[in-house]
């Protein structure tokens, strides 16, 4: 004869361990949808704010472009000279023309605004890799380099 | 325990059925009519087409100041489906910007139909000051009445404007000839003419492209860009050239000349300092363009206009002779005052006979017989051979547009005649280009090495600045000619006592006058009037070349073209810091 075991859980355990499973699932459930719907926030507002962020820059390019017509323009050779002349300077004739030598002096330079070639930044990606890899790629990045710190690199 | 039907149950029931809709809803969304409709929205509004385009490069002087930049102006126009009051908008535009009433009330009072007719430009290239006073104006309107809903208050719905950059000149007409211009009033098709801007045009244009821009945030990707157009530095100084030109215009004025051009170059390494060609024009109003060169003249006479350059000829003449040895600076010679070459007489420019000379003489006093003479010396071959090794008859390649050249007969040519040898020797018969001669004599002021005139130092683009390497281009003569054949035009000015001469600074060089043909027949009232000089003569630092054109207060190099040289020579030695030889020599022997 088996035996049974005189032991049953009363109903409203039973209830009651069904909704806490329940209430468990939903909380995991609204848990991942929270952090979904975070996360797809974020890429639209980032997404908006990339468009909004490229148009900004469009505008302020123009703005520099203009500033710097503006600044020419105020600096141009007869606003100069006019401000010049309203200033009490005088245009130097060769015989007013006092020589000094300065040591190491080699005279007015040429316009350099950018490096020479060599310093080549052209191939710099202007989004970090980090904004473009996917869940996946982060995770493999991370098991090799942490496979990497393990093993080592002999150098 | 209560059995059966509870409350429980029936709330179940209730939330499944609506989740079970939901779902539903879903499906029908996913599954209607309306779908396609969604998707053909989204395809149609989820993506924006822009024209992305370079911005156009800047073009400087050496020193960094701005020949050619961008200024920010608007595109002005109605989108039809917001307009309110068609009357204060021709009204406000009217005032502000002096467009006609009428015009502007037909354009905002067009019928709008969506996806035909939504958008009208009514104006373009209106200044950013204007703009501000539109926008505050609609301001003030939006405030008084919200939305326009009244018909009776003002409303500037509807009226948009949109920002653009046009080319701007800041200096006007300093150095219009070398810059070109470009045609910015042609938004879609406007390209560099003349000048830097059209050599340089696809450098300076950049790229121009549609690209699809997604709307949908979540396809938003790395948005394409254009990279500004390349920016070019030249070789010019903006006060040199400043200065040339006025000293230019004045010489045009005061001679009566039809036009002219001065050029100065570093005679070492190519560079132009400076450039003036009259007329000019003012860039930023280039539709001028064909009033202010009518058929026939040219927009920069130092590249793009050949002539006869007479006597300053010469000294290619003598450069060949000496470093062929056929002659030296005291080789004698006995002028009579006519020579015979090919069955035709050749006089002086004052038809006299000078007498006994040498070759310093036969310079000093421009000679014609005596430098035809030279010429039979050294035989039309080795003539014509040391033209060809000067760049005659060639192309300079200076980086500007439209550069011009006139083939040089030589012995063979169906329009060759032994009398050309002595006709050349002194400049008529030959045609040149200001630049080409100033290249040519570059090698004389250079030690024998004829350098590439060039107006470009550097350029900068995608970040970098690349330096122009100067070339040089031919070793014509021997370094020792060169400096034989200076001392001979130093001396010459000299005992001449030149107008070209310039106080603590010695300098050589040559005037010419050459006669014009008129109708075939040489006139000897309308002439080319040169002078070619450079200095200081012991480490030229400058070689300046001078052109008017048929002055009339005189028709002689050396009384109108001599005086213009020796003005340009005393400005540019305070503006190159070129201290008199004798405070030179001092400081370096310091």
């Amino acid at each position: 004869m088996r035996l049974i075991q005189a032991f049953k859980l009363s109903p409203w355990r039973i209830h009651a361990r069904t909704v806490g499973f329940f209430l468990l699932t939903l909380v995991v459930v609204l848990v991942v949808a929270s952090v979904y719907l975070s996360i797809s926030g974020l890429a639209a507002n980032a997404g908006l704010d990339a468009y909004r962020l490229d148009l900004k820059r469009l505008d302020l390019e123009r703005e520099i472009a203009h500033r710097k017509a503006t600044l020419a323009l105020i600096t141009s050779a007869p606003a100069m000279e006019e401000r010049a002349l309203s200033m009490g300077f005088e245009k130097i004739s060769p015989d007013d023309a006092i020589y000094i030598t300065v040591p190491g002096y080699t005279g007015r330079r040429a316009m350099v605004v950018a490096p020479p070639p060599g310093i080549n930044e052209s191939g710099r990606q202007l989004v970090k890799s980090v904004y473009r890899e996917s869940l996946w790629d982060w995770l493999f990045t991370g098991i090799n380099s942490l496979g990497s710190g393990f093993l080592g690199d002999g150098s | 325990m209560k059995k059966g039907f509870t409350r429980y149950h029936f709330l179940g029931i209730l939330l499944s059925a609506f989740a079970v809709l939901i779902a539903v809803q879903m499906v029908r969304i996913q599954s209607s009519t309306h779908a396609d409709y969604l998707d053909d929205w989204a395809k149609e509004y989820g993506y924006e087409l822009r024209t992305i385009e370079s911005e156009r490069g800047y073009i400087y002087d050496r020193y960094g100041h701005l020949l050619a930049g961008n200024k920010e102006v608007y595109e002005i126009g109605i989108e039809l489906q917001f307009v309110r009051n068609p009357a204060a908008i021709s009204t406000t535009l009217s005032n502000v910007l002096g467009l006609d009433y009428k015009k502007v009330f037909n354009a905002a009072n067009t019928e709008y139909v969506p996806g035909k007719q939504v958008y009208i430009t009514l104006t373009d290239f209106v200044e950013a000051n204007k703009i501000k006073e539109l926008s505050e104006l609609k301001t003030q309107y939006e405030n008084n009445n919200p939305y326009g809903e009244d018909p009776e208050l003002p409303s500037l719905r509807g009226l948009t404007w949109t920002a653009h950059l046009q080319r701007i000149y800041p200096e006007g007409n300093l150095a219009a000839n070398i810059l070109g211009f470009f045609t910015y009033y042609d938004r879609e098709s406007g390209a560099g003419y003349f000048g830097v801007e059209e050599k340089y045009n696809t450098l300076l244009a950049g790229v121009k492209r549609n690209v699809m821009i997604p709307l949908d945030p979540y396809e938003m990707q790395e948005i394409p860009t254009a990279p500004a157009g390349a920016s070019l530095v030249l070789t010019i100084d903006r006060e040199i050239q400043r200065t040339v030109e006025e000293i230019l215009d004045n010489a045009v004025k005061t001679n009566g000349a039809a036009g002219g051009t001065i050029i100065v170059m570093n005679p070492n390494n190519g560079e132009i300092m400076a450039m003036a060609s009259n007329p000019r024009l003012d860039p930023n109003a280039y539709w001028e363009n064909t009033t202010i060169f009518p058929a026939g003249v040219p927009y920069n006479k130092a590249v793009n206009q050949v002539y006869e350059p007479g006597s300053i000829f010469k000294i290619l003449t003598m450069a060949a002779a000496l470093d062929a040895g056929v002659v030296t600076p005291e080789t004698p010679f006995t002028d009579t005052g006519q020579i015979e070459v090919g069955g035709w007489m050749i006089y002086n420019w004052d038809r006299g006979a000078w007498g006994s000379q040498n070759m310093i003489g036969c310079m000093q006093h421009s000679l014609n017989v005596c430098l035809s003479w030279v010429a039979t010396q050294l035989g039309p071959t080795q003539f014509y051979d040391y033209l060809d090794r000067f760049g005659i008859g060639h192309r300079t390649n200076i980086d500007l547009a439209g550069e011009e050249v006139y083939p040089l007969s030589v012995p063979g040519d169906p329009m060759w005649y032994t009398v050309n040898l002595a006709t050349n020797s002194f400049g008529q018969g030959v045609a040149v280009t200001p630049i080409q001669l100033l290249m040519a004599a570059s090698a004389i002021a250079n030690e024998g090495q004829m350098v590439a005139p060039h107006v470009l130092k550097s350029y900068i683009q995608d970040g970098q600045q690349f330096d122009t390497t100067p070339q040089v281009v031919g070793i014509p003569i021997k370094a020792e000619t060169a400096k034989t054949l200076t001392d001979m035009l130093t001396i010459s000015l000299e005992e001449e006592a030149s107008d070209a001469l310039v106080e603590g600074y010695r300098v050589a060089g040559k005037t010419g006058t050459a006669e014009i043909a008129v109708n075939g027949q040489y006139s000897s009232n309308k002439t080319n009037a040169s002078f070619v000089g450079w200095g200081p003569v012991d480490d030229p630092q400058f070689i300046v070349y001078v052109w008017l054109e048929k002055p009339s207060t005189s028709i002689w190099g050396s009384i109108v073209a001599a005086p213009v040289f020796r003005d340009v020579v005393q400005e540019i030695v305070v503006l190159l810091n070129l201290p008199p030889d004798e405070i030179r020599m001092s400081m370096k022997e310091e």
